[in-house]
């Protein structure tokens, strides 16, 4: 037997449907195998293309699978190594609903349909496996994305649209409403309403839905004697009454209420009141399911026990990113949500490594620092943290700081596992140096802005973004007084941060084009994190601390602080906040779709409106870089 | 000049005669062929294993492949060499002369693709001599070439590894012909699509 199809049988195996089949029967389809390489965006099948004869599982690289709606093109997947693809030959005659497109270089393997239908005849399992991969794999309308199967294997990446984003979710509502007539009495409607616990009643006329009573009416129009409880319910109903269709998102349904200044909207068959009722939405439905999601997350991490669960959170905090760009839901609210669940990872995983080795023999504190303790980290960048422990006697140290140096090592291997890269410069609590006892970092701080760029210490100015993430508050409290006693009318300091925004690399040419990457892997692409978020970041930062802002870290909120308390340069303040938001997102955006850290933007990719929005955004810097320049008289290390 | 008098009136085995009419039309199918030898003197020389795929419509067809090794019990001998690996082997085993014959059957019209295929062309040739047959008529790519050509690279050669990395084609550590082959059939589609062959 060929040593390749013992290879493709092999690999077939490790993964489902295939490891219901024996290895014979592995060979034999292996066999039949067609090899396929796809070039980076080539794409394999499209929308209404004739269907193939074979699907397809990913050996290596990345399919994307998607569907263009509204000029808009939606992932609907992504496919990884071992994923399969493509079955509509297997349950369908017509043609293709979506486009499968190679994201990077890719090798699929094609299995033909005539050769694997028998295995599926005899074998239920891969049966329904097909069947619940077929339904995974298939658009359903656009606002029904939560009803896709929300089954997570460790092979398979599924796009868990398990009522992920809460804007987008469709809402679970009351399906039994109370309906009744126009004769119907008030009081009687009451009763009825009391005894069903809910807050609404429909008034129909022959099954056409006409009015509703709400608890409001009975309170403002009963309740006040306006009208007499002997009534009939026509008289206090609100008519007409909103229709809505049965899969209204959240978003549509608030919307809905606030325009027409209602609480309760009913559901119908087409959406009009021309047809049969199916339910009421309440506004409580509404506070229920935004209630859920985030919050789900958040309660999840507290009760995960190790690093692969934590992983499988983050994973969908991914999804919930994603589905919010594309929603267009405004870029603070998301990383706000975000950092919120990063901090809880962080923590859940600080916990995990305590429950492991006993409690603390000292307080401490363990803060975030870099884009975490910005609470800007939406891609699984890289992580930074440093860890402060209260001072102890000089005979328990060595045992103090031994003690902190294996959380922190144990921490930060947890968080590696969840998706959070090490940091490349050593920036983390696992490293000597930075895990330090009180006493030591405020020496640290002092060194660093009374004598900067002297001895040349590994000043880096994300030691000035930090966070607390788990332990005492106190401990951040105390850092804070350093840094702001220290950068009191310390002109050097300043001049050496002022200095250190401004030697970032322009990203744009003498004559307004984009500077791109001349060499290196990442050959012709922008770099949007060094070209221009983190003078914006560096800008604020430097900004904020001559200022004497506390306790703001959030570049976009240091941007919009420093426009009350700076009101003169208000203007140019604003518009970094601004463009900081849409850089941020431009980043995002290109992060997710390749899944990594977003560093380099392919221009070539980007539509027009975008290239148009990248170099608007980049023109703000430039005023930011005069107003530093006249701020701090840079002299000291220019 | 005048060589094709001294054959004129050869009369070449049955299976060569049939490989010869197969060329009277064009084929759209490759065949990514790697074989073992034991070395690079055509004279001396012999091929251990021949391991070769099928290549149509830009994808690699698993089933049609070609994996035989050859039972070269008398080299092995004369050189005092070792014969384990035969014995060991579950790959199809078949005498030099059946074994060129089915590879000569399998190929057919095809253009041949390959690393240094330059080697293994001249090498069956060697072997076709013996069994009183002339050269192979088929078209021949070299993947290495075309590497070169793609990227404009002429003063430099390069190893099927180096290459593969390159290319990021998986690593294994297995080392057979069929890998081998295997490597072969993926950087010839990658190259191929790069290069835009058709």
């Amino acid at each position: 037997m060929n040593t390749i199809i013992t290879r493709i049988a092999d690999f077939l195996k490790e993964y489902s449907p295939f490891d219901h089949l024996t290895f014979a029967e592995l060979s034999e389809i292996a066999a039949n195998i067609r090899v396929v390489n796809l070039e980076k965006n080539k794409t394999l099948f499209q929308y209404n293309d004739v269907l193939h004869d074979s699907f397809y599982v990913v050996a290596s690289g990345v399919i994307h699978l998607s569907v263009i709606a509204d000029a808009e093109e939606t992932i609907l997947n992504k496919c990884h190594e071992g994923a399969i693809f493509g079955l509509r030959p297997f349950f369908a005659k017509n043609n293709y609903r979506m486009t499968a497109k190679a994201r990077e270089e890719s090798v699929v393997y094609a299995i033909p349909i005539a050769v694997f239908r028998p295995f599926v005849a005899n074998n239920t399992e891969v049966l329904n496996y097909l069947l619940e991969n077929f339904a995974t794999n298939t658009p359903s309308s656009t606002d029904n994305e939560n009803s896709r199967s929300s089954q997570i294997s460790d092979s398979l990446f599924y796009t868990d649209k398990q009522s992920e984003m809460q804007y987008f979710q469709t809402l679970s509502y009351n399906n039994t409403p109370l309906i009744t007539t126009a004769n119907s009495i008030v009081s009687e409607v009451a009763q009825l309403m009391a005894e069903m616990r809910i807050t609404s009643a429909v008034i129909c006329d022959a099954s056409l839905p006409i009015g509703i009573v709400t608890d409001m009416d009975m309170s403002s129009k009963i309740a006040t004697g306006r009208f007499p409880i002997t009534a009939s319910v026509d008289k206090i109903m609100s008519s007409p009454v909103i229709t809505v269709l049965e899969n209204v998102s959240l978003a549509e349904a608030q919307l809905l209420m606030l325009k027409n200044n209602v609480t309760h909207l009913c559901v119908t068959l087409d959406g009009t009141n021309k047809s049969n009722v199916k339910g009421v939405i309440s506004e409580h439905d509404l506070i229920v399911a935004q209630a859920s999601n985030p919050g789900v997350l958040i309660k999840e991490i507290k009760r995960a026990q190790n690093a692969k669960e934590l992983k499988q959170i983050r994973v969908r905090l991914t999804d919930l990113i994603q589905t919010s760009i594309y929603k267009n839901i405004p870029l603070t609210h998301i990383s706000n949500i975000t950092s919120e669940i990063n901090f809880a990872l962080l923590k859940r995983a600080i916990e995990l490594s305590i429950l492991e080795m006993g409690s603390p023999p000292a307080r401490f504190a363990w803060l975030s620092i870099g884009s975490q303790g910005r609470k800007e980290q939406l891609l699984l960048t890289d992580q930074d943290s440093i860890l402060v422990f209260e001072d102890v006697a000089t005979e328990k140290y060595r045992e103090v700081k031994d003690y902190f140096l294996n959380l922190g090592k144990k921490t930060t291997l947890t968080l590696q596992e969840i998706g959070y890269e090490l940091c490349p410069n050593g920036h983390m609590a696992s490293n000597m140096s930075w895990c330090k006892s009180l006493t030591d970092w405020i020496k640290q701080y002092d060194n660093w802005m009374n004598t900067p760029g002297e001895s040349n210490n590994n000043l880096s100015s994300v030691f000035f973004d930090y966070e607390l993430v788990f332990g005492e508050q106190k401990i951040e409290d105390a850092i804070n007084n350093v840094v702001f006693k220290n950068a009191n009318n310390n002109t050097l300091f300043f001049d050496f941060l002022g200095n250190d925004a401004l030697r970032k690399n322009s990203p744009l040419s003498f004559f307004k084009k984009l500077i791109l990457e001349e060499t290196g892997p990442n050959k012709d692409k922008f770099d949007i994190k060094t070209r221009a978020l983190m003078p914006l970041i560096d800008g604020a930062r430097l900004f904020t601390l001559s200022h004497g802002i506390k306790g703001i870290n959030n570049t976009y909120t240091r941007f919009k602080q420093l426009a009350i308390e700076d009101p003169k340069y208000s203007e140019i303040y604003l518009n970094c906040a601004e463009a900081f938001l849409t850089l941020s997102k431009l980043r995002t955006v290109e992060g997710l779709k390749n899944e990594n850290t977003g560093q380099f933007i392919n221009l070539e990719e980007l539509s027009k409106i975008d290239k148009e929005k990248l170099k608007n955004a980049l023109a703000p810097m430039r005023e930011l870089e005069e107003l530093i320049k006249n701020k701090f008289q840079l002299t000291q290390f220019s | 000049m005048l060589d094709w008098l001294k054959y004129i009136n050869k009369v070449y085995p049955e299976f060569w005669r049939t490989y010869l009419a197969k060329f009277d039309k064009k084929s759209n199918r490759y065949v990514v062929v790697s074989t073992e030898r034991t070395g690079l003197n055509l004279d001396k020389d012999v091929i251990l294993t021949i391991s070769a795929f099928a290549v149509v419509d830009d994808s690699i067809l698993i089933g049609d492949s070609f994996e035989t090794i050859l039972l070269q019990y008398k080299y092995l001998h004369d050189n005092k060499l070792s014969n384990g690996f035969i014995i060991e082997s579950k790959m199809t085993k078949l005498g030099e002369a059946d074994a060129i014959k089915s590879f000569i059957e399998f190929i057919g019209n095809s253009v041949l693709v390959g690393h240094q295929i330059d080697f293994d062309v001249e090498m069956i040739n060697a072997a076709l001599e013996k069994l009183e047959c002339g050269r192979l008529k088929n078209e021949a790519l070299d993947i290495d070439m075309m590497h070169r050509k793609l990227n404009e690279i002429t003063d430099k050669e390069f190893t099927l590894e180096q290459l593969s990395e390159i290319y990021k084609i998986p690593q294994n550590d297995r080392k057979s012909s069929t890998e081998d082959a295997y490597k072969t059939a993926l950087l010839f589609l990658k190259l191929k699509s790069r290069l835009g062959i058709k």
